[in-house]
């Protein structure tokens, strides 16, 4: 009896190990697609961010030399370059323009964000860097991305909730965005 | 003879558990026993399944979430292996209230006592496993983040949301696995005991936040964090049902109220109690109860004390009783010779498999010991044998404390059983210590020679038959 019971529980536990073990399998797959496509889009917001700017800086390393490039609408078009004097107080602000925050250092990976402000407006906020330490942390900042863009969006600052299930991208995220708007004297 | 008796609960309980039949060599194979002997090792062993089972699925969790290939360097095997640990160590202590909870299905099975004492086992290796969690997080997302597991843990406290909660859970998982070690038990009340372990639930619920809120397993939206609020819903629920919910519903259908305290020799006393609808409450031979005299001084302490007589409901009597044979062991039940009729009864209950539930043969050998011997009275009143299939050794110091012994005698001769009396004080031979001095070498072949082909029901202190 003990034996039956014994090869049972064991048999039972391998099949459901395995059964997780090859579900994982297939997370990580669809994660790396995940990956490969969130790269590209960081990618070509660089190089958008490239081929319209102003000799952009290196991508923030601190919130202050945020690279002034033009508010992104179209091709390195006039409205402005004086964005990277970061002593025109307000004024760059108004004017508008393409901020990056810090890049924040999570247990899951590095967070960093950009903004885009016209005309005083938050009117985007782009990922360029989301945690991805761990297979599920991918996941977790897709989700809570869009969620905290849309309520930055709405709510005009980084005072936010932040988004459950993923505390520690919220709060990269927000503090990245505090970061960038400090540099946009938002 | 292989005795099953529970490691000691302390040397101060006077009488242990009832044990199931210690099953023989040979498998029954025939008989009316033998299909309910099979339908029972058959749920013990899908228990063991179950059990193991859960633990799997528990890692499980994190295999699907692709936790394997999220493990590339050290600092990441280091964070794996810390939430492997939290997993694993959490989905005990959801083992552990399951086999607390006087679920029917695992009572039927293995008894109240084994899963209760399978329950202490299983304390230590929860506590460290969730102590491993702590210590391997902290180590490894300070390694991420370049800070020493102290300072990172300070950092976890302070900067992360629902992370003080679960410390202090770690705390209070630590205050009742202390508090329940033997040694440490028997400095201090039981009910001190009880009370740190209420604990636990606190413990439980406090741990949850971080769970769903800190590290992505568990977060929204995933079929992890479903399976997970299932395990706790469903263990809530099974808790407040069996260990609430059904006492109280049972105390108030069987209105007990204590009739008669009868004194047997000093210290030894039955207690008699009346209510309504008794026959539903048969223990079935041999079961017990946890018992709750509402009593001032007397209420807040609960005592286990097994049926000495199958509830009485017959024409004969008019007013249906239900009986208990108490020994005064300690303060609590001392106590209890001084009940007053009318006194109102909770119960929880019945328990165990000192009953005929636990029978696999047709031969049943009953063995009792001090106020062991007690319970043997309400089994001989209700397991099913033919005359002569029966054997019943009562062991005690003195004649004095054959308890019941004269009900115990009518029962073997109206019934056709086989009684033996062996009195006096321990032999000082080790090996048949069980007996009295005066039986000499003999065995217990010697008076039961079909030992092996049949049940045997032993009852008695703790250190007894060890
Ligand atoms: C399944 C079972 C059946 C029993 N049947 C009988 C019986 O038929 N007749 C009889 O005289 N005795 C029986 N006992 C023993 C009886 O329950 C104890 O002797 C009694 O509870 C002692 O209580 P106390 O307050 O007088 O002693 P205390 O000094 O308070 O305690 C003595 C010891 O009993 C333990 N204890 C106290 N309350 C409980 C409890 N609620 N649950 C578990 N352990 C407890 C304590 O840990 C302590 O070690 C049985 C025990 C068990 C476990």
């Amino acid at each position: 009896m003990r034996l039956r019971a014994g090869i049972s529980a064991a048999l039972a536990s391998a099949a459901i190990l395995l059964v997780g073990w090859q579900a994982g399998a297939q997370v990580t797959e669809s994660n790396a697609s995940a990956v490969t496509t969130s790269a590209a889009g960081n990618t070509a917001g660089t190089a958008g961010g490239t081929a319209s700017g102003t000799g952009s800086t290196a991508k923030g390393t601190t919130g202050s030399s945020a690279s002034g490039s033009s508010s992104g609408t179209g091709a390195g078009s006039s409205s402005s370059t004086g964005s990277s004097s970061s002593s025109t107080l307000g004024a760059s602000a108004k004017a508008g323009g393409t901020y990056a925050g810090t890049a924040v250092e999570t247990r899951f990976g590095t967070v960093q964000v950009q903004v885009t402000i016209k005309a005083g407006v938050i009117t985007d906020v782009t990922a360029l860097h989301l945690t991805d330490q761990e297979q599920r942390s991918v996941q977790i900042s897709a989700r809570a991305a869009p969620l905290l863009r849309s309520e930055v969006l709405s709510a005009q600052s980084a005072n936010v909730q932040t988004i459950g299930g993923a505390t520690f991208t919220s709060e990269a995220y927000l503090t990245s965005l505090q970061a960038a708007l400090d540099a946009a004297h938002f | 003879m292989k005795s099953q008796l529970l490691a000691s609960p302390g040397q101060r309980v006077g009488t242990s558990p009832g044990q199931p039949p210690v099953p023989a060599r040979r498998n029954p194979t025939r008989g009316r026993f033998a299909a309910q002997h099979r339908r029972r090792m058959f749920r013990t062993d899908m228990l063991t399944v179950a059990l193991w089972a859960s633990l799997a699925a528990a890692l499980a969790l994190w295999l699907a979430d692709g936790g394997m290939s999220s493990v590339g360097n050290l600092t990441q095997a280091v964070t794996a292996v810390g939430i492997l640990a939290g997993l694993a160590g959490m989905d005990l202590v959801f083992l552990m209230l399951l086999l607390a909870a006087r679920l029917p299905f695992v009572d039927g099975a293995v008894g109240h006592d084994r899963a209760l004492e399978f329950h202490r086992k299983l304390g230590k290796p929860a506590l460290y496993l969730l102590l491993a969690h702590g210590l391997l997080l902290a180590t490894g997302y300070g390694m991420a983040e370049g800070l020493n597991p102290v300072s990172e843990a300070v950092a976890l406290w302070t900067l992360v949301p629902d992370m003080w909660l679960a410390f202090v859970s770690m705390a209070l998982f630590i205050a009742v696995v202390v508090t329940s070690l033997v040694a440490v038990r028997h400095r201090f009340p039981y009910e001190f005991w009880y009370f740190v372990h209420l604990l636990t639930y606190l413990a439980v619920a406090v741990a949850l936040p971080h769970q769903f809120s800190v590290g992505g397993l568990f977060a929204e939206g995933t079929w992890q964090r479903w399976y997970w609020l299932l395990l706790y819903i469903g263990t809530g629920s099974a808790l407040a049902w069996f260990r609430i919910a059904r006492p109280v519903i049972a105390t108030y259908r069987h209105q007990l109220t204590v009739r008669r305290v009868v004194p047997l020799v000093p210290g030894v006393f039955s207690i008699e109690m009346s209510g309504l609808r008794l026959n539903e409450l048969s223990g079935n031979g041999g079961r017990f109860f946890v018992w709750r005299f509402l009593a001032p001084g007397m209420w807040w302490q609960a005592h286990p004390f097994s049926l000495s007589a199958e509830p009485q409901v017959g024409k004969s009597s008019r007013q249906p009783t239900l009986r208990i044979t108490v020994r005064n062991l300690g303060a609590g039940s001392a106590r209890l010779a001084s009940l007053k009729p009318g006194t109102k009864v909770a119960i929880e209950g019945p328990y165990g498999v000192f009953s005929t539930a636990a029978r696999s043969r047709e031969h049943v050998v009953m063995i009792g010991a001090g106020i062991g011997i007690t319970p043997l009275r309400a089994l001989l009143e209700s397991t099913p044998f033919a005359p002569g299939q029966a054997t019943v050794l009562l062991r005690c110091s003195s004649t004095e404390e054959l308890f019941l012994g004269d009900e115990i005698l009518e029962l073997c001769r109206k019934r056709g059983a086989t009684l033996f009396h062996l009195t006096g004080p321990r032999s000082a031979n080790t090996q048949s210590a069980w007996l009295p001095a005066s039986a000499g070498t003999s065995r217990l072949r010697d008076f039961v020679p079909d030992i092996t082909d049949a049940d045997v029901y032993i009852c008695g202190p703790s250190a007894w038959p060890a």
